[in-house]
């Protein structure tokens, strides 16, 4: 124990003298999670807060269905309906010359006359249905000529993705839907006052008998709204916990090339003990960066006006994730640092695996925003695993239960990097471990 | 020398994984306690692979070794209690102190407080380090990393100490400390294993000493006994060349 502590301190002292590890350690991720928030915060917004798209909007009806269908439009909030450009007037062929052109991504020509046609048709079918009850005279439909479907016509942008030009079908037959079944009440509602003048058309605002309710299924049954603050600063508090393969196998392949380990391995003292000493501290250093990142997320983001970190409630189990990351991190530092020979080896090699990790691992771009290949590639990193966790934990409110598959893969994956770098090392100095 | 070795050698053999050539081909050797030995031989013979699997930093493809009783195949951690090392690279912490680096080497040897403080303390003031116990071995000049790495390697007494060409490119001050040192250790009880590629140091030093080329040793004797063989040779470093010829080496 005492020669464990003596390798601690030493250890220690080390690292605090490293001036460029430091830096390399603590300020550097924290200037990642300002930069990347800053340079998110746009992007993500624009995800977040769905900008709205430009529309061309004819409407040559004037009646209550293009009416309704403009006041439907705009009541959405996903588009910004222009009915004129440069203080003209649309049309059906400025309309289609417009969107031709890629000025615009959609436009929409209601033809004239369309509510007119509906209407007619909808009283067409509810004197039928009502003299099949012998409550209307059939002779009183000879002026009414029922007419067929009219049309309005959807210009798309060919750039325009397929999901959004059906939500947008979806949204104007939804529209048209609405109109033709109030104009059928209203209709009913007129002859059966013109059949029974006691009749009195009964108060009726008809609901739809089914309602959506859209929930973010996180464990307290809150919304929660990912941030780029959320996003980032796990990612880059794993990306720096996991980067700490730099100095650490550094210091690892420094004391080798330096013929310090030599020297201590004539020693009575164990390599395992020695590698021991240098995870303690560097576990630490972890803690410590993890620590940094969060009051960078809580305190000093916004200064610079980007949202606040929301950790939750769950210290413990934030706790046991970022001791759970940090030994993944420090077994496979350990790890490279035996098998690598020199520092070029283990440097490169290190940077360039973590980068592949943390990018496939979702530290950039959010594994939800990825293709679905991707997304499965994301779950052989061991980066990704302490995403998920830390996002249980900020986006989904989670507790201990929810990270335990998470924590538990970084654990196995830190002792699996222990035992080949113990495997390794036994063959290359077998009487000497 | 009718006394047990205290270093037993016996077809010693060491072959690095990819070399076509082994380095070291069955060696028999036999230390005996209070001895300065001096292995001796150009680049590549084998010197500092056969200190190396003395002190179980390699391990060996064949043979066996013994040391102070113990077998190093089976009893590395009672060897390493009895043994010093002085690697030939300066093998400190350049970002430490002077005091730092021996504390810290001291510790691993077991010994710690005031005890271990004073040793450290003392032997600088052996070697002219006193006042440079608080600065950065970054700071030091070669000759003074010499000195405090051949302090590191006997903080604890041992009863053997291996040297690895300890007074390579140092001033001719530190290397007269450095051997007065040796020697006067080696009276009061250390046997130490030394290897050099200064002929006239290792004849003045060294008790016996074994001349290696190729992995192999050509010649084991006392210096001034070998030299006396071969009278057509008037000093070791000429029966060195002749031994090991003039080719040079890798």
């Amino acid at each position: 124990m005492f020669k464990f502590i003596s390798a601690v301190k030493k250890e220690y002292l080390l690292l605090l003298r490293d001036k460029a590890g430091i830096i390399i350690l603590f300020i550097m991720p924290m200037i990642l999670i300002i930069i990347f928030s800053l340079l998110q915060e746009v992007t993500w917004n624009a995800i977040a807060q769905e900008p709205k798209v430009e529309m061309l909007f004819v409407n040559n009806d004037g009646d209550s269905l293009g009416i309704n269908m403009e006041k439907g439009l705009r009541s959405s909030g996903f588009f910004d309906v222009i009915d004129s450009v440069n203080h003209a007037k649309v049309t059906a062929e400025s309309a289609r010359a417009a969107v031709k052109k890629g000025d615009f991504l959609i436009a929409i020509v209601v033809p004239k006359g369309v509510t007119k046609s509906m209407r007619a048709n909808v009283r067409v079918a509810v004197a039928k249905t009502l003299s099949g009850f012998g409550m209307f005279n059939p002779n009183l439909l000879n002026n009414i000529v029922p007419k067929g479907a009219d049309t309005v016509t959807l210009y798309f942008d060919p750039t325009i993705r397929k999901a959004f030009k059906n939500a947008v079908v979806s949204s104007i037959k939804e529209f048209n839907y609405r109109s033709e079944t109030g104009m059928i009440f209203r209709s009913f509602n007129i002859e059966m006052s013109k059949q029974f003048p006691a009749y009195k058309p009964a108060d009726i605002e008809y609901k739809e008998s089914l309602q959506f309710k859209e929930v973010f299924p996180n464990y307290v049954e809150r919304e929660e709204i990912p941030t780029t603050v959320q996003h980032n600063v796990p990612a880059w508090a794993i990306f720096a916990m996991f980067f700490i393969i730099i100095p650490l196998t550094g210091s690892m392949i420094k004391e080798r090339e330096e013929g310090s380990l030599a020297r201590l391995m004539s020693m009575p003292v164990s390599y395992i003990h020695l590698l021991l000493a240098k995870v303690t501290v560097y576990f630490f250093v972890c803690l410590v960066q993890s620590f940094l990142m969060i009051f960078s997320g809580i305190f000093i983001l916004p200064l610079f006006h980007i949202p606040m970190l929301v950790i939750g409630n769950h210290i413990i189990a934030l706790t046991l994730m970022t001791i759970a990351t940090a030994l993944a991190a420090l077994g496979y530092g350990l790890l490279v640092g035996t098998i690598a020979n020199t520092h070029q080896q283990a440097a490169a090699f290190g940077a360039v695996s973590i980068i592949i990790l943390a990018a496939i691992g979702g530290v950039w771009v959010p594994v939800y925003l990825m293709p679905n290949v991707m997304r499965h590639v994301a779950m052989i990193s061991p980066l990704n695993w302490g995403m998920t966790g830390f996002y249980n934990i900020f986006l989904r409110q989670g507790g201990l239960i929810t990270i335990m598959i998470p924590a538990l893969k970084l654990v196995a994956f830190f002792l699996g990097s222990v035992l080949i770098t113990y495997i390794y090392r036994k063959i290359k100095s077998p009487l000497n471990i | 020398m009718a006394e047990r070795p205290i270093i037993e050698i016996k077809n010693l053999s060491k072959r690095y994984k990819g070399s076509d050539e082994p380095a070291l081909k069955d060696i028999t050797l036999d230390i005996y306690p209070l001895e300065i030995f001096g292995l001796l031989g150009p680049n590549g013979a084998g010197k500092t692979t056969t200190i190396s699997i003395l002190c179980g930093l390699f391990a060996p493809t064949g043979g066996e070794i013994m040391i102070d009783g113990f077998n190093l195949h089976n009893e590395l951690d009672q060897i390493k209690q009895v043994i010093g090392v002085v690697p030939q690279d300066v093998a400190l912490y350049p970002t430490l102190t002077a005091l730092e680096n021996l504390v810290f080497f001291g510790n691993m040897y077991g010994l710690k407080g005031k005890y271990l403080k004073d040793l450290i303390m003392d032997r600088m003031n052996v070697f002219g380090l006193e006042r440079f116990a608080k600065k950065k071995i970054s700071s030091f000049s070669g000759g003074m990393k010499r000195r405090v790495n051949l302090i590191a390697g006997l903080l604890h007494d041992p009863k053997i100490l291996f040297l690895d060409e300890p007074t390579a490119g140092i001033d001719v001050q530190s290397k007269v400390v450095i051997l007065e040192f040796l020697q006067e250790i080696n009276q009061k009880g250390t046997t130490i294993i030394y290897t050099s590629h200064y002929m006239e140091e290792a004849e003045n030093l060294c008790s016996r000493v074994s001349i290696m080329d190729r992995g192999t040793i050509v010649s084991t004797g006392n210096p001034k006994e070998l030299v006396a063989d071969h009278p057509e040779f008037k000093n070791l470093e000429n029966l060195y060349l002749y031994l090991t010829g003039k080719g040079l080496r890798d």
